[in-house]
């Protein structure tokens, strides 16, 4: 399995953004599929997040402008979910499952590991902006606990071997 | 129209009343905090459960519209108590008990509800320590407001008035759950035309007005009916005043103009209107200016105006209908003046009346419209020049604040010509220029009507009425006019409406028409004799002749 990395914007480059043809196109493919505009903030946020890899002041205020809402309105809206990056994200973003079943199954073990081999807590990032660590509540694969999600990616029936692996691999790319 | 029983009271309102607009109606407090009446229904902070016989759960006051034949329980309905009694739980739970040191005690909803049901007998189930929110519980939000995250109660109405009354949607709730917070985006400043009506409207003290803050307590303020002075939409407005200080303006209910809302430009005239650089009439002759009493004055001008060579009269559009018509009636009719009233342009402004819709104006004025309708002359800036350069023996100053032109080197120049009789308050270059200078209170020491842009005619009230009169503000009880000149009467020092020194002068002259005792009477000559004003009756306007029901209605937070 190949993790595709996050390339995240700089500050300085989603200060003022603009949505170039590409984006505007799947803008566009998205709109019709919502009753209001303001329906569609969601998937949009989730588009830019995409592409810029973290949802900026910038990237706020285009966003709102697109769905005729005010800045406020769509923070307000970024501020409530915690799968949106309002800061630019490392590389890898490690999600591990913090819920009951994973917890159980060696989850607590691999919490400890991670935090011990990257020396950051929950929330932090490494210095070399390669790894994020997050914790997070229920990722629905209770079968297959203890389960990580990086970037978009599941892995599961994980161990420490497995993970330190996985992480080996990662590093050795960046 | 739905007929139904709240607490036992029968009453009919009109289709689609909600059950706490009803229940008002009726005679029953219906406790809330989310809801507004002129804000969307949210029913978020669910303290306004009612039973309602057949049904067998609570039912929201706020969201429950009236029907035929209910019969709905608030303070007869032990389950409605207990609802209201865990709903204060939650609230509390979280809540600062700030209040000794809340500036928004006494005109909170939440101690307000707190004491009237539950006194001291309050218990919590709480054993943790109070939520905080470290770095917003002093923030200046924006310019006017200032924001404690810790009294907030999520009730969302400062949010619902940016997005549907101010139109900037510039409040939002950020993150979720317990942590949910008031802010902007960005952190950046509220900046909103309207910002202080969000204060207005928080039910608590997580946001205030940034200068009303802490000068007075709100149980020790009188509320006096007016009209904003700002321009010329007319929004109706209190003028809260403690011995003889203005505090601040607060709006007050007009579904026409302002339904309750008031824009940051006319809230924040009301500091100004505590200036009075003119406490005694004053009398320049031979390069000296002396004090002089009423009388002395008053006679010295109507000598004048006897004597005179031609009389120019500069009325203005801030002055009340009485006032100008008491100006047409004896400096036209009778003295044979000329009289202009200069209007200057002004910023735009808008408000949004009951309907959403928004009024807007760029005249700076509180009653062109009313000069317009007495058949003045409104001139413009050049035209107010060409009128001073007409030159005259005498010239009249209503109000220097009339037109800035007046306070130019060009207009004093032509002031300085002739003899000049200036009626002012505030500072100004005009004032040194007079003759005689005769000292005006503010709005809040006179009493009278503004007409709108849109024609209403609008009554003010007499803020600082004279001692031992009658003075109850809000509910429309009026202070009885003073009879003459001598009596005291509650302005600072000598100053005195104009209208009164009008009466005085034409009592002086000779012309006892329009010696009248109190803007009152004058209305009714004017309603008599102008077509504008026919059929209009001053015990009814504006709103003044409103009972407590409405006066408690007016503090909606």
């Amino acid at each position: 399995m190949s993790t595709r990395p996050i390339v995240a914007a700089s500050p300085e480059a989603l200060q003022i953004v603009t949505f170039d043809a590409t984006m505007e196109a799947r803008i566009a493919e998205l709109l019709p599929r919502y009753p209001t505009r303001r329906a569609a903030i969601l998937p949009l946020l989730w588009l830019c997040q995409e592409r810029f890899g973290w949802i900026s002041p910038g990237v706020v205020r285009a966003v709102a402008a697109r769905l005729g809402e005010s800045p406020a309105f769509v923070e307000g809206v970024v501020s409530f979910y915690t799968m949106y990056q309002t800061a630019p994200p490392a590389r890898y973003v490690l999600q591990v499952c913090t819920t009951i079943s994973c917890a159980w199954c060696g989850g607590r073990e691999l919490v400890a590991h991670l935090k011990e081999r990257l020396g950051i807590s929950f929330g932090e990032k490494t210095p070399d902006g390669v790894f994020q660590l997050v914790g997070v509540q229920c990722l629905g694969a209770c079968g297959q606990a203890p389960v990580i999600q990086i970037n978009d990616d599941y892995y599961e029936n994980l161990d420490i071997a497995k993970l330190d692996a996985i992480l080996d691999e990662l590093a050795g790319r960046s | 129209m739905p007929k139904l029983t709240i607490d036992g009271h029968e009453v009919e309102v009109a289709a689609g009343t909600n059950l706490i607009e009803a229940a008002r109606a009726a005679g029953v407090a219906i406790p809330y905090f989310c809801y507004h009446p002129y804000l969307t229904v949210v029913g978020q902070c669910r303290i306004c459960m009612v039973e309602i016989a057949g049904q067998p759960r609570l039912a929201l006051g706020c969201a429950t519209p009236a029907a035929d034949g209910m019969v709905v329980k608030v303070e007869t309905s032990e389950r409605a108590r207990e609802a209201r009694e865990a709903v204060m739980e939650f609230l509390l739970a979280n809540h600062p008990l700030d209040c000794p040191v809340c500036d928004q005690a006494g005109e909170c909803l939440l101690q307000d509800h707190s004491m009237r049901e539950q006194g001291s007998e309050f218990a919590t189930h709480m054993t943790e320590t109070r939520r905080t929110f470290p770095g917003y519980e002093r923030r200046l939000i924006g310019p006017h407001v200032v924001q404690n995250q810790n009294r907030c109660i999520h009730c969302s109405r400062c949010i619902r008035f940016t997005r549907e009354i101010s139109g900037t949607a510039a409040l939002t709730y950020k993150s979720r759950g317990n942590s949910t917070f008031i802010d902007t985006f960005d952190g950046s400043a509220f900046d909103d035309p309207m910002s202080a009506c969000a204060a207005d409207v928080c039910p608590v003290g997580a946001l205030t007005v940034r200068e009303f803050r802490f000068r007075k307590r709100s149980w020790k303020l009188l509320s006096t009916p007016s009209v904003c002075p700002g321009c010329s939409i007319g929004c109706n407005i209190f003028i809260d005043h403690h011995e003889r200080v203005v505090y601040r303006f607060t709006p007050r209910e007009n579904p026409a103009i302002n339904a309750t809302w008031l824009c940051d430009h006319g809230r924040f005239l009301a500091e100004p209107l505590n200036e009075q650089a003119y406490l005694d009439p004053q009398h320049r002759t031979g390069g000296q200016t002396i004090r002089v009493g009423w009388g002395e004055a008053l006679a010295g001008i109507a000598a004048e105006l006897k004597d005179a060579s031609g009389l120019r009269v500069v009325a203005s559009a801030n002055l009340s209908n009485e006032e100008l018509f008491l100006a047409r009636e004896l400096f036209g009719r009778h003295l044979k003046g000329e009289i202009a009233v200069p209007v200057a342009p002004g910023e735009p402004r808008k408000m949004r009346n009951g309907k959403g819709e928004w009024l807007h104006a760029t005249d700076p004025h509180a009653n062109s419209a009313g000069a317009r309708r007495l058949g003045l002359d409104l001139v413009d800036g050049e035209g107010l020049s060409r009128f001073l350069y007409g030159g005259a023996g005498l010239t009249l100053i209503l109000d220097p604040g009339a037109h800035p032109f007046l306070a130019s080197p060009e207009a004093l120049q032509l002031l300085r010509v002739g003899t000049t009789v200036v009626w002012a308050r505030r500072e100004h270059p005009a004032a040194h220029a007079a003759t005689w200078l005769l000292p005006t209170p503010s709005l809040a020491g006179n009493e009278g009507t503004f007409t709108s842009s849109a024609g209403a005619v609008q009554r003010f009230a007499q803020a600082f009425a004279a001692p031992g009169t009658v003075h109850r503000t809000a509910t429309g009880a009026m202070s009885p006019s003073c009879p003459t000149i001598a009596v005291p009467w509650g302005p600072p020092g000598e100053a005195r409406p104009l209208w009164l020194t009008l009466a005085a002068l034409a009592r002086e002259l000779g012309v006892p028409p329009l010696d009248l005792a109190s803007p009152a009477d004058v209305f009714a000559l004017m309603a008599r004799k102008d077509k504008a004003f026919a059929g209009l009756a001053w015990e009814t306007l504006g709103g003044l002749q409103q009972d407590e029901s409405f006066r408690e209605r007016q503090h909606v937070g």
